[in-house]
């Protein structure tokens, strides 16, 4: 069920291309992608699309294989770039599931456009700036600690890989473009749009919160903030669990998320 | 062929667990380990050495910026220029540079360096610099903008010095509706331009096309031979023979009477530097978006600071006047050429 093998697509824009992977039928579900994960399907995504819906999951702007669209440079212009993406989809009023960084687009696009959102789902999102909580600095995190911090439970290493081996150019050239994108938008305000929280009361779409257990990146107190202030928000958390969420519990985070999205068909009135 | 003297100002004190307890000196080295006496009385040292630099005839007495860290206290260069500005006379003041990549206001630095103009008859230079990665931390300053506000801001900066009447500036990342700088530079028509490079050609021909300064930081001499090779070839690639004054070769020096005696004094000095003083983490050096992806992949930078054997083991070579002149020391850099 969980082997579902998307097609992939670039979709033209004004400014560019836009890379996507897309697999299931049923009612759309726009997936937002952490700073990781972009052209990435994993099985998370397998279940969701091998459980009545249609997974439409792009690349951000300098992620993936999408291009750099450089006149973007804030969350707000990754507002209107996911609006003109739906636009250019013919999807009008999808479920939105963003994760982290994605997750933070997410909620922004439920601020600034109540009436294209059916459903919001927000894992463990950034966003928020909470100065009593911070997240954790992940551009200075050395890459000795990147596992320990995602991970409640580190995977073991993988048995193919070669310890002290040099590391793959591509990969780091496009680890480094990433992490280019991810600060244009990112760095100053870190990982925050100030005046996010204060809108958040402007969201209508029947919406869920979910927060890893043990989040090491995104302190919880984010997604509990985030269920607070949104309008009837439900809240739930995946125990034993990291912010590498449903990488590191992905018939777990799918559950809770495929349920929740199950009971709010895209044709009922709002929540 | 000129000399100056680039003084660094590092705050040597580091603690005997240093190696194992710090990954840096920079940024997240706890200020803590800042002692105010012992920092007044090396800032008294520090321009005592520069300014006996000028007293020994150097043609320059250098200083520059650097943010939160251990290896460089001069947060302001312009306020190390500005003492210098009344206790020297004769030494070209080299601010190198002003990190305009950081600054939030250029206009400030147009300012300041107008200013030290006058306060010293005419004898600043002015180089401009990006900042290093930890600093686009250290001042939450984007590194993705950096190269565009280095070259706004230096756009800006001249047009402030050399603009005959007030205007206003809409930029990319400034904007002024009056720019009419008092003082105004007393060197015509500005203060002269200092440019560090790395072996970047997209610098090389910035710097040709404006006939600056061109400046090596430190690396192995045959890798700045290429750099200056570079610089020589933008020049001719627009028509011109480059300056061999506007050629700038920094490097530590260490003076004395045998190798031997060279090699012994210098060594703890330039392995402090090496191995202490610019003790940084990978991700400190090459912020996000402060290089382009590729060039960031070809230099991976193993965090802590490589070993230089060129300086600690290379052979001597016979100097000026009959002397040796060997690698080494972290204060004192020649600004050549050729």
């Amino acid at each position: 069920m969980a082997d579902v093998v998307p097609t992939e697509e670039f979709i033209a824009l004004a400014g560019g291309r836009v890379h996507l992977l897309r697999a299931g039928t049923g009612e759309p579900v726009l997936f937002l992608h952490a700073a990781g994960g972009a052209a990435e399907w994993l099985p998370f995504h397998g279940l969701l699309a091998s459980s009545g819906f249609e997974v439409i999951a792009p690349d951000h702007p300098g992620f993936g294989k999408s291009d750099e669209f450089p006149e973007a440079e804030a969350v707000d212009d990754l507002v209107f770039h996911y609006l003109d993406v739906l636009d250019a989809l013919g999807i009008d009023r999808p479920h939105v599931v963003g994760a982290s960084f994605g997750g933070w687009i997410a909620a922004e696009l439920a601020v600034y456009a109540p009436h294209r959102i059916g459903s919001l789902t927000l894992l463990s999102a950034a966003g928020l700036r909470l100065p009593e909580h911070p997240v954790t600095d992940r551009f200075l995190l050395p890459p000795a600690k990147v596992v320990t911090t995602l991970f409640h439970t580190p995977p073991p290493a993988s048995p193919t890989a070669t310890p002290g081996a040099p590391p793959d150019l591509d990969a780091v050239i496009a680890a480094y473009r990433e992490a280019t994108a991810l600060a244009r938008f990112c760095w100053v305000p870190f990982m925050s749009d100030p005046k996010l929280e204060r809108r958040l009361g402007r969201i209508t779409a029947p919406t869920l919160v979910v927060a890893p257990s043990d989040d090491r990146l995104i302190p919880v107190e984010h997604a509990r903030r985030y269920a607070a202030r949104i309008p009837e928000a439900s809240y739930a958390e995946v125990a034993d669990c990291g912010h590498a969420m449903y990488v590191e519990k992905p018939v777990e985070f799918a559950s809770v998320v495929t349920g929740f999205l199950g009971a709010r068909p895209l044709s009922g009135a709002g929540r | 062929m000129k000399f100056s003297f680039f003084h660094l100002m590092p705050y040597p004190y580091l603690p005997d667990d240093f190696d194992t307890a710090y990954e840096s000196t920079s940024l997240t080295y706890p200020n803590a380990n800042f002692d105010p006496a012992l920092g007044a009385s090396l800032y008294a040292r520090y321009l005592d050495e520069l300014e006996y630099a000028d007293q020994l005839g150097f043609d320059g007495i250098a200083v520059n910026e650097h943010h939160q860290s251990a290896y460089g206290l001069m947060p302001s260069p312009n306020l190390m220029a500005a003492a210098l500005t009344r206790r020297t006379s004769r030494a070209r003041i080299m601010v190198l540079g002003n990190a305009i990549g950081i600054r939030g206001n250029p206009l400030r630095v147009a300012e300041e360096i107008a200013m030290l103009d006058l306060m010293s008859g005419g004898r600043v230079d002015s180089g401009f610099v990006r900042g290093i990665g930890w600093e686009y931390f250290g001042h939450s300053i984007n590194p993705t903008k950096s190269r565009s506000r280095f070259n706004e801001a230096h756009d800006l900066i001249l047009k402030a010095w050399t603009s005959p009447e007030l205007f206003a500036w809409y930029g990319e990342n400034y904007e002024y509706r009056y720019v009419n700088i008092w003082p105004r530079p007393v060197q015509m028509p500005h203060p002269p331009i200092f440019i560090p490079g790395a072996g970047s050609t997209e610098t090389m021909k910035f710097c040709a096309e404006r006939r600056y300064t061109y400046m090596s930081v430190y690396a192995p001499t045959r890798i700045v031979r290429r750099w200056f090779d570079g610089y020589r070839q933008a020049a001719a690639d627009l028509g011109y023979v480059a300056d061999p004054e506007k050629i700038a070769f920094s490097v530590p020096i260490y003076v004395a009477d045998t190798d031997e005696q060279a090699h012994a004094e210098g060594r703890p000095a330039v392995e402090w530097l090496y191995h202490k003083g610019l003790r940084q983490t990978a991700a400190m050096v090459t912020p996000p978006g402060y290089n382009v992806a590729g060039v960031a992949a070809r230099r991976p930078c193993r965090g802590n600071a490589r070993v230089r054997p060129e300086l600690v083991r290379g052979p001597a070579r016979p100097g000026a006047g009959g002397r040796r002149v060997t690698g080494l020391r972290g204060q004192a850099a020649g600004r050549a050429l050729r």
